[in-house]
Formats: structure tokens, C-alpha cells, sequence
């Protein structure tokens, strides 16, 4: 039994876990409790290998995600990620960024490029947000996706400069339509190489003659208006990464960015004390020149994200879902059939990775539940959590049996289940079905595989309540 | 190249055959996997897909000059002569056509003419029992040896399946690690592509370790996948993690080097006569581009983006001419060279 003191710790450490990564068990909780909080936040800031499953042993086994030209393939080599890194807040904020600059398969036909963007993210996510907005300017799936490819010296397309402005780095009210036109003219030329056949391909839906051509950026200094532009009140020769430099100076980015941030990583609804902490990430992203990492360690470390308040005060989107209820009952941990199909889950939910609805990404909090995606949530969690052949769920129902004296109660069970799958919280109400699910139990207690088998019906019970719905 | 270059001679590109297929009946590839080739110089492509394409599983034959010929499989699944996930195939001297299934666990056997015959294997840690059958090779009495991935073993049977033995163990007891492809050479000595070991080595019929390629010297596999050996002993790597083609003297001390040179198959150039607006923006395409740093130091990356170059080369063979046969999976085709 742990004290109340480390208890508490434990319950803080099991809400950073459900936001900076995907849930932890409660083996996991207990060892990073024991290095302690502040050290568990540079952990996570701080990726190193991810100890995941190689690509070599992904690709030859599935040949599929060797080639990435199936969007589902292309996801479920995510979902590998996701479910075997060591650095789950790595993968968390490049869902994040996934969302915030969403790219989709339709319209670029092109999974890979996808994949590499997500990529890009790792590599670029924590660190300042002006050089991951360069790197995103000169993504080859966000080129063709926003159309810059179509955007010329002397014949702009403005859609890539009107999202970067509205969608990506400030919010409307910030700038001008002229400012938007200014942006423009500096991303002339930025494009990608062999651009009229890739973008034909793209168009065509063309596997043939042999299929994707992966694509990369492509600087068409021919092409790029170089003359003098005004934009946001500052005149000059701008080019793409001056525009994203004057962007990120602005108050108004670092509301925007931190907002967000906030909203993804602590509370869907910003309250007033949820401002103060939005106010203390601003002064982070200017203090560190606006470095992602730093303002991230002010909300872990905030008196806001360790409330009460910030618990639970989150929907869980589907794929934080699916992979939280995978990772904790341990399977896809090496080359699967089916891996494809946990993402097709989590588009069943309303969010199907590297296939975002719109440039606008996912509506996020209460409008991931309908009854439908309940019901799909409900009966993938139970399902996965439910199975005692499943290795993660046979590491609970050991803990929970091996020593165990018979005669456990009902009340006892229950307590111990919600603390193996990460020390979870749960309404009286919730409790009393629970209790009511295992009554009697202390019959059973001395059949070591009956005591497993209801261990593991209670497991996906509490994956069916509504309080694993939250974060 | 290395001082013995000139023993190598010249690898000289014959054609390419295939195209994209998505999953259809009918001409080209889905992710082929292996090949072999017959008495009459027909190739049989096995295509190995996730089960989203299931319906792709299939063998499918062609001649040399790129006539499509027939596709034949029993569908997808676990029932007699069906295919999960497919590795490798191989002729015996009657042209009979063994191929290897990891997920089944099992070897399947068809005539020439794609009629199933029989199958044999299962699944389990016994000596004759298979753990991830892969690379498949039969040498000139009709044994027939099978690399096991998840028991780092070759395992040989006979014809019928009986099995005779496993082995795998250099002469220092270094034991294979996950083997992928297995090829054999006129002498029925026995090459396998130790994948995860980056080597490859060479045993004899009856299980003797002879000699280790690509562990020093200039010669260095990043998980080789496949490996056959002409008439004259020259032996050809598939280079997986490296996206190129190894070629070593018979003393494997000669080495050189094939990053591809794909052109149009037959089947290509039909696609483009009928589809003129791709041709057009094509011509003006440069296929071997410049890539920025973030790709170019990746043999994956720079061949996802280089459509000459293999990728995904995941087996090889040569046929009674020593004509060298490159499959590779993420193009769909099969790239054809010669030794000169």
C-alpha cells in the first residue's frame, strides 16, 4: 500500500501521463513517481531513443508499410510508434501538430509524404515555433495540399498564406487581407521538385507505372517574387522565413499557440484561472524565443495543470483512445496482422489519422462523443481490455492475484483494478456498478484463473465508463 | 569497386518487366514478393500484400518478352493451398513450384500450370516443426531447404516433407538471426542472406558451414534479403537495407554494386500510350533528382524518391542463362541484368 502522501503523488503523476503521453500503467506510474515529478516533465521534454519497434522489422513483415501507399498502412505505422515508444509526449505533440496544421490523404493520394510531415514534427515539435513553421512551409505534403505549388511570381495563390495567417500561427483579427496577399508573394517559388508530374499524380490518384513517387521541397528562385513587400507594419524584401519570423513576434501568435497548446494538453475550456496559466506559457514563449519545449514545461509545472481543476477536464480524442486502452493491454508490440485496423477504429471514432476532415483539423472535446462514436469507443476499450490472453492485462491479473489471500471483497477488486489501469478516479456511480459487477467475488477468490477471468471482465468494464472517456 | 574489380566484369541492364497493379486480375505486380523461373524461361511472381489487398495474393506468370500468361492462387486464408503471408518460391528440377508461407507456416506446392498439389508443415518449437518459413531453396536431389526466421535455422526436408535437419552455426557456433532469403549453386552448396546478422553464408548440403560473406573488407550488407549464384559461381545480394544489388567473385573477394537502372517495361510504355497527359509532364521530369540532406544520406528515402533505383528489393534469381532477376516489392517489378 502506498501513503496518502505518495498516493497523491501517484494520482498527479497518472494525469501527466494521461496528457503528456497516453496513460501509464500503474507499474509505470509507480517508477516514474519515484523519480518525481519535475524530473518525469524533463523526461518527456527530453526525448532519447524511442525503443520502439524497428522499421526493419515493420517493413519486412509488412510490406504494406514498406512501400506507404495505402493511407490505413501508413497510419497503423504510426500507431506502432504510438503504442511502442519510449517517448510518449514526442508522439503526443506530433498528434497535436497533426491536428493544428492538418494534412490529409485526400486530395495528395500521397500517405508517405503524410508520414514524412509526422516525422518533421518529431524533429522540429519541441523546439522554436519559427523554425517548426519553416520546415512546415517547406513540407511537401503542406505545399501541395494548400496549393502553393499554384502560388507564382505575378499570379499569387493565396490559400497557403491565408491558412498560415488564420488557421496555423494567429487567428483572424491579427491581419489584413493585404497582409495575407504580402504573405503570399514571399512563398513564391517554394514548391516541390518534378512539380507538374508529381502534382499530376496527385491529381490522378496515379500509382502507375510504378507506383509513388515520393516527393521533396523544391526552392524555384525563378519563380519567387523577390521585391518589396509590407506586411503586418514592417516593409522589406521579404522572404518566406522573414514572414514566419515577423508572425512569431507577434502577441498574437503566442496567444494562439499557447491557447492551443492549453487546450490540447491541460483543459478543452479555458476558465479564468486556465488564462493565468495561458498568460504564464506567453512570457515562456517569449523568454525562450519561442521554444515549444519551454512553454510546454511552464504548463506541466503550473499550479493550473496540477489543480484538481485541469483533472478530468478533457475528451479523450479517438487515438489517444485507442492507443491508451492498446498500450495498456500490451498487444501490437511486434508486427500484427490487423495494426491497420486500429487506426480504422479510430476513423470509425470521428478521427482518422493522416485524413483530417478539413485544413481545420478535428473539433476536439465534446464533439468527439456522439452516440456513435460511443458505442465504437466503448466496444474497442472493452474489447481489447476485456481479453486475459492479452499480455498487458496478464501483467494486472497477476499483481492482482499472485500473493493475494482468498476472501478479497468486491470493494477491494474494483479499487485495485482502477488503480492497475493508471490510478484512475471514478464517481460514486460509476463505483457502485462497478461493486455491483463482482459482488460475491470473495467465492471466487480461490480459483486463481475465475479470479482472472473477472479481473479482466472488470477491466473492460472500467474502459466502458465514462470517466476513461476523459483525460 | 576493389583491385579484383576486373574479375567482375560488367553488369549489363537487360529490361525491366512489370507494373503497378492494384489489386485486379490480370497483368502486373502487387508487392511481389519472390520468384522463380521454369524449365521454359516463364517467371512466377508471388505477390504478398496486407490483408486490405487480399485479393492480390496470388502467383502470377509471364514470359521473357513480358507476355502475361496466367495468375493462379487458391485465395486468401488457411485452407488447402491458400496464402496469408507469402516469402518465397522455387522450382524443383519437375517443375514443380514450392513456396513458403511465414503466417501459415507451411510450404505449399503447385504444378507449372498453377494447380495445387499439396502442402506441408506446421507451426511449433520441434525441430520439424517452422517458426516464420522464409527464403526456400531445392537443390538436384530434390531437398528441399527452408530458412526459419523465428528458429534462425536452415531447415531441410525432402521432397515430401520429411525433415532431415536443421542447421545454421559457423564454426564458432554463431547461429543465423532471422534468415531471410536462401539460394543454392550448382554444387547444392547452400547461401543464405542472414539477415539481421548483415551477412551472408554459405553451408553445404548436409549442413556444414563453408564461408561468411560481408563481414569485413569492402563488402558490408546492411539485411541482405536474397541471394542466388550463376553458372559460375558468381553470387548476387540482394542488399535490402542498402536498396541495391551485391555482386561477389565466386572467392567473394571482388565485390561491386547496383543501385538500379529501371527503365519503362512493356507494360509501362502500353500504360503511357494511353494516359499521354503523364507522359507529357513526365519527359520534362527528372527521375534521379538532387535531394535535400534530410533524404539523401537514407538509401530508403532516396530510392522512395529515385524511380530507376530499386527499392524494396526483397529477392533474386537467376535463370539457366544467368540472367540475374531483381524483385523489387514498393516498385512492383522485376529488373533484369547480366554479367559480362
Amino acid at each position: 500500500m502506498t501513503t496518502t502522501a505518495s498516493r497523491q503523488e501517484i494520482k498527479l503523476m497518472a494525469h501527466l501521463m494521461r496528457r503528456a503521453g497516453f496513460g501509464a500503467t500503474i507499474g509505470e506510474l509507480e517508477a516514474r513517481a519515484a523519480k518525481g515529478y519535475a524530473t518525469t516533465v524533463e523526461e518527456l521534454l527530453h526525448p532519447g531513443e524511442a525503443g520502439d519497434i524497428p522499421q526493419d522489422i515493420i517493413r519486412r513483415y509488412h510490406v504494406d508499410q514498406s512501400e506507404l501507399r495505402q493511407p490505413f498502412s501508413a497510419a497503423g505505422n504510426w500507431v506502432y510508434r504510438m503504442v511502442t515508444s519510449a517517448n510518449p509526449l514526442e508522439e503526443r505533440l506530433a498528434l497535436f501538430f497533426h491536428g493544428l496544421f492538418a494534412t490529409g490523404y485526400t486530395k495528395l493520394n500521397q500517405a508517405r509524404a503524410l508520414l514524412n510531415q509526422i516525422e518533421m514534427f518529431r524533429r522540429h515539435g519541441f523546439g522554436p515555433f519559427d523554425t517548426l513553421l519553416i520546415e512546415l512551409s517547406k513540407d511537401p505534403a503542406m505545399l501541395l495540399w494548400l496549393d502553393n505549388n499554384e502560388n507564382h511570381n505575378g499570379h499569387i495563390n493565396e490559400n497557403y498564406g491565408r491558412e498560415l495567417l488564420e488557421l496555423f500561427s494567429m487567428g483572424i483579427g491579427n491581419y489584413s487581407e493585404d497582409d495575407i496577399k504580402e504573405a503570399s508573394r514571399a512563398f513564391t517559388g517554394w514548391t516541390l521538385g518534378n512539380v507538374d508530374y508529381m502534382a499530376m499524380r496527385a491529381m490522378k490518384d496515379s500509382i502507375w507505372p510504378y507506383s509513388r513517387i515520393a516527393w521533396h521541397f523544391n526552392f524555384d528562385e525563378g519563380d519567387h517574387d523577390a521585391g518589396e513587400k509590407t506586411f503586418l507594419g514592417e516593409t522589406g524584401n521579404f522572404n518566406g522565413e522573414d514572414i514566419v519570423k515577423i508572425i512569431c513576434k507577434q502577441d498574437a501568435a503566442a496567444q494562439f499557440i499557447c491557447t492551443r497548446l492549453f487546450q490540447f494538453f491541460a483543459a478543452d475550456q479555458v476558465t479564468e484561472n486556465g488564462q493565468v496559466c495561458i498568460d504564464e506559457m506567453k512570457r515562456s514563449y517569449f523568454e525562450s524565443n519561442y521554444e515549444i519545449r519551454t512553454v510546454l514545461r511552464t504548463l506541466f509545472n503550473s499550479s493550473y495543470f496540477k489543480s484538481e481543476e485541469a483533472r478530468y477536464a478533457r475528451v479523450k480524442g479517438p487515438v489517444e483512445l485507442v492507443v491508451g486502452a492498446v498500450r495498456t493491454a500490451g498487444s501490437y508490440t511486434k508486427p500484427t496482422l490487423g495494426v491497420d485496423d486500429v487506426a480504422q477504429q479510430a476513423f470509425f471514432m470521428g478521427q482518422g489519422l493522416l485524413n483530417p476532415p478539413t485544413v481545420e483539423g478535428w473539433h476536439e472535446g465534446d464533439e468527439w462523443i456522439d452516440s456513435g462514436a460511443l458505442v465504437e469507443r466503448v466496444n474497442f476499450v472493452a474489447n481489447e481490455l476485456s481479453n486475459p490472453d492479452q499480455p498487458g492485462v496478464r501483467t494486472i491479473i497477476n499483481r492482482l492475484t499472485e500473493n493475494k489471500e482468498s476472501g478479497v471483497t468486491a470493494e477491494q477488486l474494483v479499487d485495485d483494478c482502477l488503480e492497475a489501469m493508471g490510478s484512475l478516479d471514478v464517481s460514486r456511480d460509476t463505483l457502485n456498478v462497478l461493486h455491483d459487477h463482482v459482488a460475491g467475488i470473495e467465492k471466487a477468490t480461490d480459483d486463481k484463473n475465475e479470479l482472472g477471468s473477472r479481473i479482466a471482465e472488470l477491466l473492460g468494464l472500467i474502459g466502458a465508463s465514462r470517466e476513461y472517456q476523459l483525460a | 569497386m576493389t583491385a579484383t574489380a576486373a574479375k567482375l566484369g560488367t553488369l549489363e541492364y537487360i529490361k525491366t518487366i512489370g507494373v503497378t497493379n492494384n489489386g485486379d486480375n490480370g497483368r502486373g505486380f502487387a508487392n511481389p514478393y519472390s520468384i522463380a523461373i521454369d524449365s521454359s524461361g516463364n517467371s512466377y511472381v508471388i505477390n504478398r500484400c496486407d490483408p486490405v489487398r487480399a485479393r492480390a495474393i496470388r502467383a502470377s506468370v509471364q514470359d521473357f518478352d513480358e507476355n502475361f500468361l496466367f495468375e493462379f492462387s487458391e485465395g486468401y486464408g488457411s485452407g488447402p493451398g491458400q496464402f496469408v503471408l507469402p516469402v518465397a518460391v522455387a522450382f524443383s528440377g519437375d517443375d514443380e513450384l514450392y513456396i513458403t508461407d511465414e503466417h501459415n507456416n507451411r510450404v505449399v506446392v503447385y504444378d507449372a500450370k498453377g494447380k495445387f498439389l499439396t502442402q506441408w508443415g506446421q507451426g511449433g518449437s520441434e525441430p520439424h516443426e517452422f517458426d516464420g518459413p522464409a527464403g526456400i531453396a531445392i537443390d538436384s536431389s530434390g531437398n528441399v531447404y527452408v530458412a526459419d526466421q523465428g528458429s534462425n535455422s536452415i531447415k531441410k526436408f525432402t521432397s515430401t516433407g520429411e525433415h532431415v535437419s536443421n542447421f545454421g552455426s559457423d564454426e564458432d557456433g554463431r547461429g543465423l538471426n532471422q534468415p531471410w532469403g536462401v539460394g543454392i549453386d550448382d554444387g547444392d552448396n547452400i547461401y543464405v542472406a542472414d539477415w539481421r546478422n548483415d551477412l551472408v553464408k554459405k553451408f553445404g548440403s548436409d549442413g556444414t558451414y563453408l564461408e561468411t560473406y560481408g563481414g569485413g573488407g569492402d563488402v558490408r550488407f546492411n539485411r541482405p534479403s536474397g541471394v542466388a549464384v550463376d553458372s559460375e559461381g558468381y553470387i548476387y545480394v540482394t542488399d535490402w537495407g542498402n536498396e541495391r544489388l551485391c555482386v561477389l567473385t565466386p572467392d567473394g573477394l571482388g565485390y561491386a554494386d547496383e543501385r538500379g537502372r529501371a527503365t519503362l517495361s512493356k507494360w509501362a510504355i502500353d500504360y503511357f500510350s494511353s494516359n499521354p497527359d503523364e507522359t507529357t509532364v513526365r519527359d520534362k521530369a527528372n527521375l534521379i533528382p538532387d535531394l535535400p540532406p534530410e533524404y539523401s544520406n537514407d538509401p530508403y528515402h532516396v530510392s522512395s524518391q529515385t524511380e530507376p533505383y530499386f527499392w524494396g528489393p526483397v529477392a533474386v534469381t537467376v535463370d539457366n542463362e544467368d540472367r540475374v532477376y531483381v524483385v523489387e516489392s514498393n516498385r512492383h517489378r522485376i529488373q533484369i541484368y547480366k554479367r559480362s
